[in-house]
């Protein structure tokens, strides 16, 4: 937690995919703390930081570039202790463990307890936009705009009895779940509303993931949401 | 697409289309040169065995040649300059797939055209297969210096240089407005070293292609790994020096003339 005269330190991991476009974003979140971002190459500018966001990107692309910068094993220790949020591929990264996963496997940090697939709606042809209600944003009931590209797919909750409880913050229409993935049956009254996999956004802890991208919308609510709820403690 | 339960979603939109590019940043792109891969069953096998994103390339104008790749999903289409051209008049109108595009450009007119075609991506030509970077190097300075000279221009001024650069004004605006190309910008063709790779990003790109500059060397895989460290650290020379040690001969590199065998590609295009 900070105390109100400290600067924040607040922090992208830059090393592949969309960190631009998250410092922009906090660039325009108007807080009373003072806000500094850090674009993440080397451990020396991790260990300026109080909070992270894994951008998207391309999941096996960013854990190598972590791994040849000796970044992997400080961030799994950051990640034991502050803030972080994934978003797309940073949360398959931020996940405890990965499907569809091909030779070689994927590297994780391990975050959140959860499984998750890559990739689960199939090829680019499949990424799609759709309207979500997502639970804590400042007005909440305008919905937000969920822009999900080649993105992974949320399958079980495992959280360990010490871990803290795992809170879901927006979920998908079962609908418009990946048929090859899930196997919805046709009646869909039969299907489970609580069903793992509509979960697109959720909570643990301090610790956030989205699998869509908030970043490349004009709709700066779950940033401030992270900085407010996450790294300050203090609603929005 | 709406659902039963009350669920909509659109496929295929712009959004999704310049994001899944946007997702690309700060990244290699390595095209592998292999005459077997325009067989649709090579291209699925390739699909099947990989999770990163797949492109394959189609000839300018060839939108049967999308349709196709379309169907068989692929994640983006290449419409390029390296292949023989279909259609020497017309691009492909790459409004009408789901699947995104990235085209290649020499300077800022010719990617606004190829943006209000639909490509939701933009390279430079450079000159593919040569190992020489000295056209990609002019292409993105051309690009970028276009930027800066319309970004103080007046509203009367931008509508008279839409027309000399034969450039969408919209598109000019916006680009104008926002200091950059509206899409993101790779550098292609001649890149070969980690050094190049560097070079290119200094200069303004989002991340490189690199095809016969890494596969026409001595060790590919030692190189490529090279390559994308120096995307990542192109601010940081000690990092760049580094990665530069050690990695096998370079591709030679080849001087640039009309005399080249297949002549010179940047040069297909409208």
């Amino acid at each position: 937690m900070q105390s109100g005269s400290e600067p924040t330190n607040h922090v992208v991991i830059a090393l592949q995919g969309a960190f631009a476009e998250h410092q922009v974003m906090l660039k325009k979140l108007s807080l009373k703390q003072k806000l500094t971002v850090v674009l993440v190459r080397s451990e020396e500018d991790l260990s300026k930081c109080d909070a992270l966001i894994l951008p998207g990107g391309e999941s096996t692309t960013i854990a190598l570039l972590a791994r040849l910068a000796g970044l992997l094993e400080p961030l799994r220790e950051f990640t034991k202790k502050k803030p972080v949020w994934g978003t797309c591929a940073g949360a398959i990264l931020l996940a405890q463990s990965v499907e569809n996963t091909k030779k070689g496997g994927q590297e994780v940090l391990g975050g959140i307890s959860i499984s998750i697939a890559r990739n689960g709606w199939g090829s680019q042809v499949e990424s799609f936009e759709a309207a979500l209600e997502v639970e804590g944003l400042r007005e909440s009931d305008r919905p937000f705009h969920g822009v999900f590209i080649r993105a992974p797919v949320v399958l079980s909750l495992d959280p360990k009895p010490l871990d803290p409880p795992i809170h879901v913050v927006a979920r998908l229409s079962i609908g418009l779940l990946p048929k090859s993935q899930t196997l919805v049956p046709e009646d869909e009254d039969d299907t489970d509303p609580r069903d793992a996999r509509t979960i697109v956004a959720l909570r643990q802890g301090r610790h956030l993931l989205t699998t869509f991208h908030p970043e490349l919308t004009a709709d700066h609510r779950i940033h401030e949401y992270f900085v407010m709820e996450c790294v300050l403690g203090t609603p929005v | 697409m709406t659902h039963k339960d009350g669920g909509s979603s659109s496929l295929g939109t712009f959004g999704v289309k310049s994001g899944l590019a946007q997702m690309l940043k700060g990244g290699v792109i390595m095209d592998v040169v292999n005459v077997e891969q325009s067989d649709p069953h090579m291209i699925k096998a390739i699909v099947d065995a990989v999770t990163i994103p797949v492109m394959a390339k189609v000839r300018i104008g060839h939108f049967v040649e999308a349709q196709i790749l379309q169907v068989i999903g692929i994640d983006y289409i290449d419409e390029s300059e390296v292949l023989t051209p279909a259609d020497e008049e017309h691009h492909i109108n790459k409004h009408a797939f789901k699947v995104p595009f990235v085209c290649g450009a020499r300077n800022l007119g010719e990617a606004l055209r190829r943006i209000s075609e639909g490509a939701a991506f933009i390279r430079t030509k450079g000159e593919a297969g040569t190992g020489n970077v000295v056209e990609a190097v002019r292409h993105q300075r051309s690009v970028m210096s276009e930027i800066r000279k319309a970004s103080v221009m007046s509203e009367e001024e931008l509508y008279a240089y839409a027309k000399d650069i034969q450039a969408p004004f919209h598109l000019l605006k916006e680009t104008a407005r926002l200091k950059r190309l509206p899409v993101v910008n790779f550098a292609a063709g001649g890149i070969a070293t980690p050094a190049d790779a560097a070079l290119m990003m200094q200069l303004g790109c989002d991340g490189v292609f690199v095809g016969s500059g890494i596969f026409h060397s001595g060790d590919p895989a030692t190189r490529a790994k090279a390559i994308v460290q120096a995307v990542t650290h192109f601010n940081n020379p000690k990092i760049l020096a580094e990665v530069s040690e050690n990695i096998g001969d370079a591709m030679v590199g080849l001087t640039i003339t009309d005399n080249m065998k297949g002549g010179r590609l940047a040069a297909r295009g409208w």
